[in-house]
């Protein structure tokens, strides 16, 4: 079992762009209408241990929240025996590397001048695709390897998006990339992201619901802690 | 059946400042960027939304946003 998981993977832009990779025989929307805020961190901490994580993870506070690390034993990696797990967020993703795109974004914000705006989105953008690509290699070479479950977290669209959500073709290219990705993967697979993204100007902020795809299963509009149960049963 | 290709002349200025854009980007050369963007274009009706502009309401909106989701202090 694959799953490519997409930070603010964008259902209208999958259709949009009509990633066929992305989107397989069946797709469509999650429903995360339980939690107050499409947060990262609280939705694929709720992913992998199936439940509601939000009040565990906001109780941390919103610095300590990003240093959130659960354990193997409380998800359902844990049901495989030899799982491979990258970068995800709450569990084993480079936590170094979010912090300094997270300082990037602050310095933007912060920038006084049009001309300093723009050389420190274009470093943000960089450090991004730089681990992007980074990450891609990693998932790549994992898929040769002996892994009953092999997830991939992919975060270029939620970081890039926020500061180019309207670049269209920065967007497009990037979309187009994660297709190629999917494409790659020759065993069973799941594409899910924790939400979306919606236009704001030239800027993005998250969707009130995220995406999700098979080619085994219609799910309609199932919620993010179901994926747990449901990749346990297909193992089973 | 193979593509066939054909050569385009653009003003040097152009592909300088194509090569400094594909810096860190998935794109391989500025052949592929070129194509990238000319299908865009050519493929673009007229129903296609624009690219958006900067504008300071859109940037504050943002960073409010952010900072509700604790990208931000």
């Amino acid at each position: 079992m694959i799953i490519l998981a997409i930070d603010a993977l964008e259902y209208s832009l999958v259709e949009k762009f009509d990633c066929n990779n992305l989107k397989q025989e069946y797709y469509g929307k999650t429903d995360i209408s339980e939690f107050s805020e499409p947060r990262t961190m609280v939705l694929w901490s709720s992913f992998m241990t199936g439940k509601n994580m939000e009040r565990e993870i906001l109780a941390k506070g919103d610095k300590e929240m990003w240093n959130t690390k659960i354990e193997l034993k409380d998800t359902f990696f844990n049901g495989f025996k030899n799982p491979r797990i990258i970068d995800l967020p709450g569990f084993n993703y480079v936590k170094e590397h979010h912090e300094q795109e997270r300082v990037l974004l602050k310095n933007y914000f912060d920038a006084k001048t049009d001309e300093e705006k723009d050389k420190i989105r274009k470093a943000y953008n960089n450090l991004a695709f730089e681990h992007h690509r980074r990450i891609k290699q990693e998932f790549s070479a994992a898929l040769n390897d002996d892994h009953d479950l092999l997830l991939g977290y992919f975060s270029v669209a939620d970081v890039v998006g926020h500061l180019n959500f309207g670049n269209r073709t920065m967007m497009k290219m990037i979309y187009r990339d994660l297709d190629e990705i999917a494409g790659s993967i020759k065993d069973t697979y799941i594409v899910l992201s924790d939400h979306g993204m919606e236009k704001l100007g030239m800027f993005g902020d998250h969707s009130g619901y995220g995406f999700w795809s098979t080619d085994f299963n219609e799910l309609e509009n199932p919620r993010i802690t179901d994926f747990a149960g449901l990749i346990k049963e297909i193992q089973v | 059946m193979s593509e066939k290709y054909g050569i385009i002349k653009v003003p040097e200025e152009l592909i300088t400042k194509i090569k400094e854009r594909i810096q860190g980007t998935e794109f391989n050369s500025i052949d592929e960027y070129a194509t990238f963007v000319l299908e865009e274009v050519v493929k673009e009706t007229g129903e296609e939304e624009p690219e958006e502009v900067f504008s300071e309401e859109d940037e504050h909106k943002v960073k409010e946003r952010l900072r509700a989701l604790g990208y931000l202090d």
